[in-house]
């Protein structure tokens, strides 16, 4: 066992699948950006090297599009982390067959289908759906209120595909905090926000900032809640790039906004980073 | 009652409905008499069941699907147990860079990664294999799996394995009397997570899906976009409910065979593996 190949021998398979499934798509996405669109039933040009496509996807339209996706990524991670945070408190304080029962609720729509939820959403929101005949009923509203192709719907259904991850996520670390550190400050005096400020906070900072991040990534790689129950004017750079590839041919333009979804991502990483840090050294 | 307690009361009840209420709601939908996609009050029906298991076209995905999911598994066991192994008792050079790496298919937007496999798959031939999809499915396990294993292997103790070795035991030895069996739990875990995450994978397969390669939720999207019916909902309970039994079934006779304990290293009680477990 301390041969020297042998981890080298046991990483093989798995170095074998990043690089043929992950490096190498992320390449080739990167030539693919660089060739000239084809017309009609080509995609692209082959062996051609033009940076026309991001000339294509930095205009006006392209600009708010990402705009779009960065404010939506963010508001997805926040709603997610912000509302799962107090979901995941609450879990803590359950008996154990109630916290059973409601992470099997949780969990439930991810062994499910996305499909499946992003459908009853489709339902339950629809102008003629149950919530609207609700509000309508309650005199809340004279007619439907448009949930449904918008950013609201966009909002919604991602927001039920992230949920359940950011709940695990919170909810295993708030589980690693020993309960007596809250005791001992409970027969200190401490009052209730006290202890959530000085004890429960700070230590479950590392899930908060795990969730956070994941939230804004997958946010901001939305494709499916954007797609099938937003509207067509805001839409997620990942829609457009399944879009132009799908339903304009257009892969050189669609690998470049690929490109740029990446680069955004990243640089939004980047900058969520550093915030956590700063946020972590001044408490 | 404190207003914190209050609060948190109100916003984690509020989620969990949220959670349960389009899934309820689909279910119940998809039990509906005729087209209207209103949920069944008096009568009930299964026609929109039976429309899916006399079609061709729905039955031909599913099989498909679960045998991407049952390869995909294999896939992500093979190359995500290994590695972890390697990373926990090995030091070696490039071990931080794959074990960042490893993390990235969590991160990487689908739609980037679909687009970068179009070219991939034209250029090996893979293109309406459903090889190539269960081969992209098993990168997205494999994330799944490591981190599973390894939690498991931080578990287990390492002095179980050196005394193996101290007693005679060859390193292949030890590896299988000893670290694999006390590693089953987290492989039969992480292999039936990564075979749901497969069965459910909607956004890649929508990619690469072609007549030949499209799984129940490549066909089901379709049908969304354009012409919601129940059939959605139906193909997602029974895909839910071939799913559970499958991966039952194999992590059931997988762990009784060999008759070892399984509850060796259970230190991840409460853990994601756990309750994803714990649901199916």
């Amino acid at each position: 066992m301390n041969r020297p190949l042998t981890p080298y021998l046991l990483s093989l398979p798995a170095a074998g699948l990043l690089l043929t499934m992950l490096a190498s798509p992320l390449l080739l996405l990167l030539r693919m950006s660089l060739h000239r669109g084809g017309q009609g039933r080509v995609f692209y040009v082959p062996g051609t090297w033009t940076l026309d496509s991001y000339h294509d996807v930095t205009d006006a339209y392209g600009l708010r599009m990402l705009g779009y996706t960065v404010l939506f990524g963010a508001g997805v991670a926040v709603l997610t982390v912000a509302a799962g945070y107090a979901t995941a408190l609450w879990l803590r304080d359950r008996t154990p067959r109630r916290r059973r029962l409601v992470l099997a609720v949780v969990l439930a729509p991810k062994l499910a289908s996305v499909l499946v939820v992003l459908f009853g959403l489709q339902l339950l929101l629809a102008d003629t759906g149950p919530l609207n005949r609700l509000l309508q009923a309650a005199q809340l509203s004279d007619g439907p209120v448009r949930l449904l192709r918008g950013p609201v719907g966009a909002v919604v259904g991602e927001s039920a595909l992230i949920f359940p991850y950011s709940i695990l996520i919170l909810y295993t670390h708030l589980t690693t905090i020993d309960p007596t550190f809250e005791a001992a400050a409970r027969g200190l005096g401490a009052s209730a926000w006290q202890r959530f400020r000085r004890i429960t906070l700070p230590l479950s900072a590392p899930g908060l900032a795990l969730a956070g991040e994941l939230a804004l990534v997958w946010g901001m790689g939305a494709f499916l809640g954007p797609l099938l129950l937003g509207g067509p004017a805001e839409t997620t750079l990942s829609v457009e790039v399944h879009r132009q590839a799908f339903d304009h041919s257009r892969w050189p333009r669609a690998a470049a906004e690929a490109v740029l979804l990446t680069l955004t991502v990243l640089a939004c990483l980047a900058a969520y980073g550093g915030a956590v840090r700063r946020w972590r050294r001044r408490t | 009652m404190s207003l914190g307690r209050i609060v948190t009361a109100t916003v984690g009840l509020a989620v969990t409905v949220f959670l349960a209420l389009p899934l309820v709601y689909a279910v119940w939908v998809s039990f509906s008499p005729d087209s209207f996609l209103t949920p069944p009050v008096e009568r009930w029906s299964l026609r929109w069941y039976a429309a899916f298991l006399t079609d061709r076209r729905w039955t031909a995905a599913l099989v498909r699907g679960l045998a991407i999911g049952l390869v995909a598994a294999l896939i992500a066991v093979a190359a995500g147990v290994p590695l972890a192994f390697a990373i926990a008792r090995h030091r070696f050079r490039g071990r931080r860079a794959i074990a960042a790496a490893v993390l990235l298919p969590l991160s990487v937007p689908a739609a980037v990664l679909g687009m970068g496999l179009l070219p991939v798959m034209h250029a090996t031939g893979l293109w309406g294999q459903p090889l190539g999809t269960a081969l992209v499915h098993g990168l997205l396990g494999l994330p799944v799996i490591y981190l599973i294993a390894r939690r498991h292997l931080d578990g287990v103790n390492p002095h179980l394995e050196a005394a193996a070795r101290g007693l005679g035991a060859t390193p292949w030895q030890t590896a299988r009397r000893i670290t694999l069996p006390l590693l089953r739990p987290a492989v039969t875990t992480g292999a039936a997570a990564a075979f749901a995450l497969s069965l459910n994978e909607a956004m890649v397969s929508l990619f690469l899906a072609t007549p030949t390669t499209e799984t129940l939720p490549a066909l089901a999207w379709a049908q969304l976009r354009y012409s919601p019916s129940p059939l959605v909902a139906v193909a997602s309970c029974v895909s839910v409910a071939v799913g559970a039994t499958v991966a039952l079934a194999v992590t059931h006779r997988w762990t009784r065979r060999n008759g070892v304990e399984r509850t060796a290293p259970s230190t991840v009680a409460g853990s994601p593996c756990e309750s994803i477990r714990e649901t199916l």
